[in-house]
């Protein structure tokens, strides 16, 4: 890119309520202590929030919803107004509705209108291909300042009358992986004080031949009553992928700007599930950069995760330290990932 | 619950090939076999048996049959 320096200045995440413990999901389902034994022992995720109501199966909380608090938390904290944005991209697998799109939706509700907007249908590497939209628009003359938003909600997939003994693996693990939450960043070609330079942003599809690894289905009247599974994860091959295709990224990030793996201080790998992170990090093998996951506790809510860890990483990051994040899409396998560097 | 039984979980609920000796084989050597299964056949056969398992205890079990054996224990 040849023109000015992209600089995150803020990040806004909001979930849609308390967390959900293995054990809530335990009562709710009527598991018994096995299971949530293996829960802890081979998913590694202790929590999640969803925008449902556990007992009674109603929505609580659409993703504008998450969308808008996030989004308002961002601009207050970058300091821009409403007026100043001119471009909105929004990363997601789970748009409340195909049409208005969810991206449209949060902006009319933050006040943030005559502008270039794009919703990306995207999964877990939905997040930086938003990142990476947002930077290469704004390397140029016609945006300044961006709001970039990602997030899930999986509400209509998460079938409360579902007996979990009776469901395949591929459609257990769903309900013990995913939440809900959505991120928002305000990006800018002007810099403000604690501010970050964001270095680099890359995605590639790779996945040519290959069977998705993670199917969402959407329904209309004709196709309602579809023996689709809704959602289904082959588990096995994001555990033979995700690990080698996160250590490819990393060497590709490094390789592009020329920084080694111990100029890093902190790496921010993907969040599949607490277990897999940990099998992650054990391959990229970067001992001296600090780990920054949430998923464990937030469980993973797909396109806003990468918020999450940006939120963390960024409160922590002073000048001249340095941030790589990578993440991975599985359903028809992205690998991707971004570089920061505090000014 | 007989043997014939528990081979009836493995190959029609949780979709395993397996032919009868294969219960005896090392877990990892168990064609498909995985940790998501593990929960799907404790999980069934709590169901069948009535009783609780441990999982401690069953990550113990190094094959099918010596899971089958806690099970009916």
């Amino acid at each position: 890119m040849s023109g000015p320096d992209v600089h995150l200045l803020s990040v806004g995440t909001a979930l849609p309520g308390p967390p959900v413990t293995n054990a809530d999901l335990a009562r709710r389902f009527g598991m018994d202590p096995l299971w949530e034994q293996w829960v802890d022992t081979f998913i590694g995720t202790t929590s999640r929030h969803l925008s449902i109501d556990l007992d009674s199966g109603v929505p609580k909380a659409e993703l504008a919803d998450l969308g808008e608090r996030a989004g308002r938390i961002a601009l207050v904290d970058a300091g821009v107004k409403a007026g100043d944005i001119d471009l909105v991209v929004m990363g997601t697998s789970t748009p409340d509705r195909l049409m208005p799109t969810t991206a449209n939706v949060v902006a009319d509700r933050l006040g943030i209108d005559q502008v270039a907007s794009y919703q990306l249908q995207s999964g877990c590497s939905g997040a930086v291909q938003a990142l990476d939209v947002a930077r290469r628009l704004l390397d140029g003359d016609r945006f300044r300042t961006a709001l970039v938003l990602g997030g899930d909600v999986v509400a209509r997939f998460y079938d409360t009358s579902q007996d979990l003994r009776k469901l395949p693996p591929a459609q257990l693990v769903n309900f013990v992986l995913f939440g809900d939450g959505a991120g928002a960043a305000v990006l800018s070609t002007d810099p403000v004080p604690g501010s970050a330079i964001l270095r680099t942003t890359a995605t590639r599809l790779v996945g040519l031949g290959s069977a998705p690894g993670a199917t969402l289905e959407w329904f209309g009247p004709n196709d309602r009553h579809s023996n689709r599974p809704p959602a289904t994860e082959d588990y096995k091959a994001i555990e033979e992928r995700v690990p080698t295709m996160a250590r490819e990224v990393l060497g590709e990030i490094l390789s592009s700007l020329s920084w080694n793996g111990e100029d890093i201080d902190y790496l921010l790998p993907p969040q599949l599930s607490g277990r897999m992170t940990e099998k992650v990090m054990a391959l990229l093998g970067l001992p001296s950069a600090t780990e920054v996951s949430c998923v464990a506790e937030t469980g993973n809510n797909g396109n806003a995760l990468v918020f999450f860890q940006l939120e963390r990483a960024f409160d922590k990051m002073v000048r001249g330290e340095r941030a790589v994040g990578v993440a991975i899409e599985s359903s028809k396998w992205i690998r991707s990932g971004f570089a920061l560097e505090g000014i | 619950m007989l043997i014939d039984e528990f081979l009836r979980i493995l190959r029609d609920d949780l979709g395993l090939y397996l032919s009868d000796t294969d219960v005896d084989l090392e877990l990892r050597d168990v064609a498909g076999w995985d940790s998501v299964h593990l929960l799907s056949l404790c999980t069934l056969l709590e169901r069948r048996t009535g009783r609780e398992l441990s999982l401690p205890e069953v990550l113990t079990a190094p094959t099918l049959a010596s899971i089958y054996h806690l099970a009916v224990r």
